[in-house]
């Protein structure tokens, strides 16, 4: 499959997603040869999720990643984005396609529905952007953390007000 | 303020012979889980506090080879002067420098160089260095190969203190020294395992190349020829 057929299929996915879901798609980004991002708000986001899993056959998850935001160069905002990127294994059509579905929850209160119900593959990944980034996942079945020590009692470490213990000389 | 005992590089390991670090219970354990970070990984390490007046009296006090002159006396110290006599000196050092068993502990990838040490290509027991051996009772060398996280350290430590005397450790490669890679910005990898335990001999590289894990093996015997027997 060439690139223009991958460019093609996700043309039309988002197409029929604005057309569902209207003004709850918040952005979408589209670039050649980059990952196209849908962006949702977090309450909406379960139900995109449900529907791209059953009207669009993307039944896989790629992996979950979350950034911080508040130290962007020039356009800081104090939000978390926790970033879904699916595929499809079930379809032949939507084989090399990568999508991702993005949302952004404020730093003070990092509450976001746990997508393991729609994606069963999500649970080890949100347990990670759990320990990594502090994001609380309403309705996952065992939120524990993942890598980190069991000791651990610091702040979570990937967020950017984290200060790295370093060695004392 | 005081002075840590593993801070007085010049004398760091007589002192640590006098004066062993060891695993506050007290305030961490060792697999407590109210312990935050690395760095209070390392804070638990507890080491005697050798406070600043009395650093200079310490080390003149704890010398190379008076080490048991002042406190012993009597008949361990006549014991401890004839295990010192050059020759019997000799005998039991060159026992020690032929028959070294390192620790089997792998930490990271550095222990790919040290498999292609012990390989018939460049046969280190010509030197004594024998086969890594998973019995700790039985080892005199842990050689730490490579980068040491806060959660492995825990286990390091306890290795370490299984291990009978007399006991050598070796740093294999840049994470090991200091942190290497990780160095200033993780948030789980000991910045050098001087931090927990004692090291005798440093082998830079990322990773070393078996040449330079042979020449640190070369360094610790020399080391060893010249140790006082306690």
């Amino acid at each position: 499959m060439s690139l223009s057929d991958v460019g093609e299929i996700l043309a039309r996915l988002i197409e029929d997603l604005k057309k569902k879901f209207g003004d709850k798609i918040l952005e979408v980004n589209v670039e050649p040869k980059k990952i196209t991002k849908v962006l949702v708000a977090p309450e909406c986001i379960k139900e995109v999720a449900e529907y791209l899993k059953s009207e669009w056959a993307l039944d896989y998850i790629k992996g979950v990643t979350g950034i911080d935001l508040s130290r962007l160069p020039n356009m800081a905002q104090e939000v978390l984005e926790v970033i879904y990127h699916v595929g499809s294994l079930s379809s032949e059509a939507l084989k090399a396609v990568t999508l991702s579905l993005s949302t952004k929850i404020s730093i003070s209160d990092p509450v976001m529905p746990s997508l393991t119900s729609v994606w069963k593959g999500a649970e080890m990944h949100e347990r990670e952007v759990y320990e990594m980034l502090g994001v609380n996942f309403k309705g996952h079945p065992d939120l524990r953390r993942l890598l980190l020590p069991e000791f651990w009692s610091d702040k979570p470490p990937l967020r950017k007000d984290y200060v790295a213990p370093g060695r004392e000389r | 303020m005081g002075l840590y005992a593993r801070r007085c590089r010049g004398a760091s390991f007589l002192l640590y012979n006098n004066y062993p670090l060891k695993f506050s219970h007290r305030k961490a354990g060792t697999f407590c889980y109210s312990l935050g970070n690395s760095k209070t990984v390392i804070e638990s390490v507890e080491e005697e506090v050798v406070p600043s007046s009395d650093v200079e009296e310490v080390l003149r006090k704890y010398k190379h080879g008076h080490v048991y002159k002042e406190g012993g006396g009597g008949l361990k110290y006549v014991i401890y002067k004839l295990k010192n006599l050059s020759l019997i000196k000799y005998i039991i050092n060159w026992g020690r420098l032929c028959s070294m068993w390192p620790v089997h502990l792998t930490t990271a990838c550095c222990s790919v160089e040290f498999a292609a040490l012990s390989g018939p290509r460049y046969d280190p027991e010509r030197f004594g260095w024998l086969t890594a051996v998973g019995s700790l009772r039985q080892s005199d060398i842990l050689l730490i190969e490579g980068t040491v996280t806060a959660k492995m350290a825990q286990r390091v430590r306890l290795i370490y203190d299984q291990m009978p005397e007399p006991k050598w450790v070796i740093a294999m490669g840049a994470c090991a020294i200091s942190g290497g890679l990780y160095a200033k910005d993780s948030y789980n990898v000991i910045q050098g395992i001087d931090d927990i335990i004692p090291v005798d001999v440093y082998i830079p590289g990322c990773p070393p190349r078996p040449e330079t894990l042979f020449q640190g093996i070369l360094l610790l015997r020399d080391k060893i020829m010249n140790e006082v027997i306690k």
